[in-house]
């Protein structure tokens, strides 16, 4: 609905209710009703560079390559050394570069979704660009949201970036082998994330000793059966 | 570009076999999630400029809530940069802030959020805590980015 209202010195005014998120929500959603259609539930992978979310995703692909279809869609902004690292594990790769971008958005994961055929998948895990703040504003259609954070980031990661946990179902902290020669603790980044959020799932894991892999890979099941 | 694998392998939709362990790659344009926001709110204004090529857009009226991520510098720097050689150039971006508003499925509170202070040495933090029973609250209210109107002029009515 549109009123036009004339201003004394002729200057109007138009009432435009347009939102600039509903572009992308709207593929974001289109995303999700393919997905949905195939029986495939895809998990966007969330954290900074280094955080572990490549080795993670790579992890997950091992254990449950063999049992159902799984494929990856990894994003990086120009390298494709994490795309061909997965790529290793024989699973479709669809690796999706930004050029310099800090966020994959509807669109391109959508454009991904039609590059791969999705008869015999049941899940793709999507590894955004290593980047705590941008990709938050961005859905893709996934089913749930992981926020990987290490401990080799010190502290303060969650208070650093509290928006982007507040739209995640599970956080990992990764890296715990290294909690102690990073002085850092596991239960008070724990802490700060329920603080934020108290419902959300927070795993503490380390991809090096296989610390609570079984428990991420259950996790990440429970999402797929929709619990 | 290396060679496709044996085994395994997935059909594409244009016919040909993309062995599993081969890697698609898919581009984009370079963009900073303020510019993705600046270059929609750009597009629709001179989606209405080329419909309306009598109007000059003076001023934009923009609600941005408190639980998104947009940096209001950032998408004003974009938004100059974008519009600089455009018909928006120089209009003005009026912003303003749209408060968080949680509902606990809890316990039925609706109001403002729980904030977290002193989590750093900055601003308090918008939780999803119930500031009532401390359980987990969903957001109605303040993640939305959107134009809410236009200010402009007839062309023909400007003076000089």
């Amino acid at each position: 609905m549109i009123t036009l209202e004339a201003q004394p010195d002729e200057i109007y005014d138009i009432e435009l209710e347009h939102s600039l998120l509903e572009a992308n929500a709207k593929l974001a959603k289109e995303n999700r009703t393919v997905l949905d259609q195939h029986g495939i539930t895809a998990i966007d992978f969330m954290g900074a560079i280094g955080s572990g979310k490549t080795t993670l995703i790579t992890k997950m692909v091992e254990r449950l390559k063999d049992r159902l279809g799984v494929a990856v869609f990894n994003g990086d902004a120009t390298t494709s050394n994490d795309a061909d690292a997965i790529a290793k594990q024989n699973v479709p790769v669809v690796q999706i570069a930004t050029i310099n971008g800090c966020h994959l958005d509807a669109n391109l994961v959508g454009k991904g979704l039609r590059k791969i055929e999705l008869e015999n998948l049941k899940m793709i895990f999507i590894e955004n660009i290593g980047n705590l703040i941008c990709p938050a504003e961005f859905p893709l259609g996934s089913k749930a949201r992981v926020v990987v954070v290490s401990v080799t980031e010190g502290p303060w990661m969650v208070r650093k970036h509290p928006h982007m946990f507040l739209g995640a179902e599970i956080v990992v902290i990764n890296k715990i082998d290294l909690a102690q020669a990073m002085d850092v603790s596991v239960d008070q980044l724990k802490n700060d994330v329920h603080k934020l959020k108290p419902d959300i799932k927070v795993i503490a894991t380390s991809t090096k000793t296989g610390a609570g892999l079984n428990e991420f890979e259950k996790a990440l099941l429970a999402v797929s059966h929709g619990k | 570009m290396r060679k496709p694998k044996a085994s395994g392998g997935i059909f594409c939709h244009s016919g040909f076999v993309i062995p599993s362990g081969f890697v698609i790659r898919i581009s984009s344009f370079p963009h900073m999630h303020e510019l993705s926001i600046a270059s929609g709110l750009v597009e629709k204004l001179l989606q209405f400029t080329d419909e309306n090529p009598e109007k000059k857009i003076v001023e934009v009226h923009l609600a941005v809530g408190e639980l998104s991520h947009i940096e209001e510098e950032q998408l004003r720097f974009c938004y100059e940069a974008i519009t600089a050689e455009t018909p928006l150039a120089g209009s003005a971006l009026e912003i303003e802030k749209i408060d968080a508003i949680v509902v606990c499925p809890h316990c039925s509170y609706r109001g403002r959020p729980k904030y977290w202070d002193g989590a750093l040495s900055g601003i308090p933090i918008a939780t999803l805590e119930c500031p009532n029973c401390s359980n987990a609250t969903e957001a109605t209210d303040g993640e939305e980015c959107a134009i809410k109107s236009i200010r402009f002029t007839e062309a023909n009515s400007v003076a000089k």
